[in-house]
């Protein structure tokens, strides 16, 4: 099935297509098939023309009998809660999916049999609606809670469209402290600038971001400022992609030396994940560009490292998949990303970290020297 | 009744007066009878102070029955609870075995029951009765039996008897004097005897000897039998893996002879009838295997043949030492031929010694396994019935074979109860056995416990956690017998965990798992079938009806396609049905398999 084009009344056709389908096989007695994109690492390609990984020719199929009808039952059943919400324009989260289908096998006894016993049974019929419609799931009106992607700037204007028509302008500027947040589906937002906009620094740290503003980072560089928060969310990774194609501005990542950041981190805001393979066209930034920590920041600023924690499993995990990234990921195997795979193979190899908020103390006396030393990275071209 | 001589399975750094190089160390003066044919037995010798010239120190010695007194914990006294146990297991034990000797088909009533306040503290006076159909015991050998330690007709024959040693009933007799100071009763009578004989067995602790006391004769309705009775300080347990309930059972189970009849405190009288007609044939001993043996063993059996020569002591008191091994012993083991023609009599310790290495240096053909007596596949398969209501079973006799030299024969039966008040997470039960002698505690440590947790028993549809005894509602009994099982303790509760006890062990549990998983498959089949079944009635109307709505399509659609899909996954419930009947054939030709196997052992 081809991926789902962005109209409104995209997903209600497909869903009445596919279960058509179906019927018409059932009705001649003939097994119906349904195959869906396989999003795991061995069906990804990273394309460097485009960027990010996109998903090969490998197809999941999942063939209607007797062990699979109970599966298909649910997810018609929760088929229709989402397209009823979709007419409606009604939102909800996964959970509260839960909990209205609970809600519809209560009043009525003949969906008994299809009843959810945890909030996890129906989180993967959910899943499994979006991997057959090759959909995202906030395409059928089901958001995650926006994290991440705390904003600031004194040049950028947010105009958001409302369901109803009617059109929001965000000016940053006028926010004071406050961050603008953007929501997990930001492809509904347009951008300008009042000023010229220099570069967008994303932060791993969403507190050392804010510590950047309180300082008057923004009042200083004509810029975008935002925290990640961790391994970005769809919205921060939808919101980098918006700031790149509609601002078509230079982005900078700012974060940990460290296998964890380099793959689970980095990688997807630039390239998407294996995970995402069908959405990744709209949820990567694929000229987001390593600004550090860079192995060579430690010995230029004479920053404190330290050992990979043995008895640490994230840490002792992640370099374990570091290896498996150098051998079997495409990002990191194409020659245009030479550069962060050596980042890798030196965290493998060293077996050390060093945190972003090591820079504070290059100059314990000046809170501005972190500022300063990104700054100076941009200005000279010192990232990767 | 023979006392015996040389003691293989007794641990003879524990017990120092077990070593005869040392006896001969310590007693120079008294020796001379220590050099004959019955040498190093341990005398019960009445406590004899000594003075030495080196120290004021009286150095005493003990005699078995003080030792044994002392040290009670050692042969399964070592709890209350345990000593009830231990004491109707060395009666029924001895009561079995008698039956076996005499050619008798065992009937045995047991009664255990509390008749007053123990003199231990917080401890039950308890009655002990076992009474059998045996042979009986000839008068002069009653105290022999129940008051002498030691003395025993089966100690080190290399028989796969019950009993070893001969120490555990002169215990429970030693355990009822020390708590209720009356010793054994005993009624006993043999076919020569008009009269039955009645009367007290108490230990003489000082001389270890058994002191009858009063003795007087009566009528008794039978040819032939033995009761006996103990009064002793202790606790009734009867349910869990060290109960009672669960040693009768076991008991049961792997003698399918047996007509138990038992009444337990607050348990209505319980018969268990034999399933089988056949008295098993327990097999001559063979004699010693010299790779079996140690320095000190080898010795003491050599003073069994006074003043033989040592060629003639080698080739008839060993198996597998032939002309051949004395030849290879002279032409590449450096002893002379002259020391082969030597009486035995005339050997130092140091000859003992280089022919002892000489011997272990020798290629031997591995001992025989003629020795070893199983229950048989189809006995186990009638008596694990008798156990409860069981769903389905599945048993295994192996081959004898031979494990660390020494012969042995694993069986194994497990069976899945009824019992649905079985919780599927807890341990399924384990029964153990060596030499048909059920075995109750220290199980970790066992030989037979590490084989089961060595299985990987998912392979065989059980759950079964990591590196443990698989869970649900099974019983899972294992036999093993051998003329030489090596325990961990006296008590013999514990099975030692060689490499090579435990592969054979896995081995014999692989094969039972591999013939139960086929019940175990069929039922999975039929479950499979149920559901699909169940699936196609629940779910087809529900998936069709939601088609319908989302596509809007009219009822003529929904009717065609509610048949189309019945028809649709009909077809996946006769594809079950038909792995269902291929999985009931194997089950059926294994159940063929095994009847034919059971009928040609029986004409043969």
């Amino acid at each position: 099935m081809a991926r789902a084009a962005a109209t409104d009344d995209a997903i209600p056709k497909m869903s009445k297509e596919l279960c058509n389908r179906l019927l018409m096989d059932l009705e001649k007695a003939k097994r119906p098939v349904l195959y869906a994109t396989k999003c795991s690492l061995d069906n990804a390609n990273y394309n460097p023309k485009v960027g990010y990984l996109t998903p090969g020719n490998k197809k999941v199929a999942t063939e209607l009998n007797v062990s699979s009808v109970k599966k298909m039952s649910r997810a018609i059943f929760m088929l229709e809660i989402l397209l009823r919400n979709l007419s409606t324009g009604a939102v909800n989260t996964k959970r509260e999916l839960y909990y209205i289908s609970k809600g519809e096998i209560k009043h009525n006894a003949s969906l008994k049999p299809l009843d959810f016993a945890d909030q996890d049974e129906s989180d993967s019929i959910i899943d499994f609606i979006c991997e057959m419609l090759e959909c995202y799931r906030e395409e059928v009106n089901c958001y995650a809670n926006d994290r991440g992607g705390q904003t600031y700037s004194q040049q950028l204007v947010v105009t958001e469209t409302l369901p109803d028509g009617d059109k929001a302008v965000v000016d940053l500027s006028k926010l004071g402290t406050s961050p603008f947040q953007p929501k997990n589906r930001p492809q509904n937002l347009k951008l300008s600038a009042r000023k010229k906009i220099d570069f967008c620094l994303i932060v791993e740290s969403e507190g050392t971001a804010n510590t950047l503003v309180a300082n008057g980072f923004t009042k200083r560089h004509n810029s975008i400022l935002m925290g990640a928060q961790g391994v970005p969310s769809n919205a921060v990774r939808g919101w980098c992609k918006l700031i790149q194609d509609q601002l078509n501005v230079p982005l900078y990542f700012f974060g940990d030396l460290d296998a964890y950041t380099m793959q689970n981190i980095f990688r997807t805001l630039k390239a998407g994940s294996a995970a995402s393979l069908i959405r990744n066209s709209d949820f990567s930034a694929p000229d987001v560009r390593f600004l550090g920590v860079l192995p060579e920041d430690i010995k230029k600023y004479d920053l404190s490292d330290y050992a990979v924690k043995e008895n640490d499993a994230q840490e002792v995990r992640a370099l374990k998949k570091a290896t498996d990234a150098l051998k079997n990921d495409p990002f990191f195997q194409d020659k245009r990303n030479k550069g962060l795979s050596q980042i890798l193979k030196w965290l493998l190899e060293h077996k050390r970290r060093c945190e972003q908020q090591a820079f504070f103390m290059v100059d314990p006396h000046d809170p501005t020297m972190p500022e300063k030393i990104i700054v100076e990275k941009i200005k000279k071209g010192n990232y990767i | 009744m023979l006392f015996v001589l040389f003691f293989p399975n007794l641990d003879s750094a524990k017990l120092p007066w077990l070593n005869p190089g040392m006896a001969k160390k310590q007693s120079k003066a008294p020796s001379k009878k220590e050099s004959s044919s019955e040498a190093p037995a341990p005398k019960a010798a009445a406590s004899t102070p000594r003075s030495s010239s080196s120290s004021n120190k009286k150095i005493t010695t003990s005699s078995t029955a003080e030792y044994f007194s002392k040290n009670l914990q050692q042969v399964g006294f070592s709890s209350q609870t345990k000593a009830v146990l231990t004491t109707l297991k060395e009666a029924v034990d001895n009561a079995l075995d008698a039956c076996e000797e005499g050619g008798i088909l065992p009937e045995v009533h047991v009664l255990v029951e509390k008749v007053g306040q123990g003199s231990l503290k917080n401890s039950d006076q308890i009655r002990v009765r076992v009474e059998d159909n045996g042979p009986g015991i000839d008068q002069d050998d009653i105290p022999k039996v129940f008051g002498e330690y030691l003395a025993s007709s089966k100690f080190g024959r290399g028989r796969c008897s019950r009993g070893q040693q001969g120490i555990g009933i002169s215990a429970a007799t030693t355990w009822a004097q020390l708590t209720s100071a009356s010793g054994a009763k005993v009624i006993t009578k043999t076919k020569d005897m008009r009269k039955a004989v009645s009367c007290m067995v108490e230990v003489d602790i000082k001389n270890n000897k058994g002191v009858i006391k009063q003795r007087e004769t009566l009528d008794w309705d039978r040819e032939s039998g033995t009761t006996v009775e103990f009064l002793i300080d202790g606790r009734i347990q009867l349910n869990g893996e060290a109960g009672l309930l669960n040693y009768l059972n076991g008991t049961s189970l792997v003698n399918p002879h047996l007509t138990l009849t038992y009444k337990l405190p607050e348990l209505e009288v319980h018969t268990v009838d034999r399933v089988s007609n056949t008295i098993p044939d327990v097999p001559e001993a063979t004699e010693p295997h010299p790779h079996t043996m140690k320095l000190g063993e080898f010795i003491a059996h050599s003073h069994l043949f006074g003043q033989t020569k040592v060629s003639g002591w080698l080739k008839k008191g060993f198996s597998r030492v032939h002309e051949g091994v004395l030849k290879d012993l002279t032409k590449t083991g450096g002893i002379k031929s002259s020391l082969l023609d030597r009486s035995l009599s005339t050997l130092t310790d140091a000859e003992f010694k280089d022919l002892f290495v000489a011997i272990q240096n020798q290629q031997l053909m591995a001992p025989s396994t003629k020795s070893v007596i199983s229950i048989g596949e189809e006995a186990l398969s009638k008596s694990i019935r008798r156990l409860g209501d069981v769903d389905f079973f599945s048993v295994l006799t192996r081959k004898p074979t031979i494990c660390d030299f020494k012969p042995v024969q694993i069986e194994v039966a497990i069976a899945r109860l009824q019992d649905k008040g079985i919780e599927a997470e807890s341990a399924v039960q384990v029964i153990r056995f060596a030499n048909r002698v059920p075995l109750q505690f220290d199980k970790s440590a066992c030989a037979i416990v590490q084989a089961i947790q060595s299985v990987n028993w998912r392979a065989y549809g059980l759950a079964q956690p990591k590196d443990s005894v698989p869970q649900g509602p099974y019983i899972i009994a294992v036999s093993v017998v051998s003329p030489f099982i090596k325990f961990k303790n006296a008590s013999k509760e514990t099975i030692d965990a060689s490499d090579e006890l435990v592969e054979e062990l896995r081995r014999a549990l692989i094969q039972a798992g591999q013939k139960l998983s086929r019940y175990i498959r069929k039922e999975f089949k039929a479950n499979e079938l149920e559901e699909k079944l169940r699936h196609i009635e629940q779910f087809c109307p529900i998936l069709v009806e939601g088609l319908c709505r989302i596509t809007k399509a009219p009822d003529s659609r929904k009717k065609k396609a509610e048949e189309g899909l019945v028809k649709l996954l009909g077809r996946d419930a006769r594809d079950t049905e038909k792995e269902l009947n291929a999985a009931a054939e194997v089950l059926e030709a294994q159940k063929v398999k095994s009847d034919k196997a059971a009928d040609a052992a029986e004409a043969s």
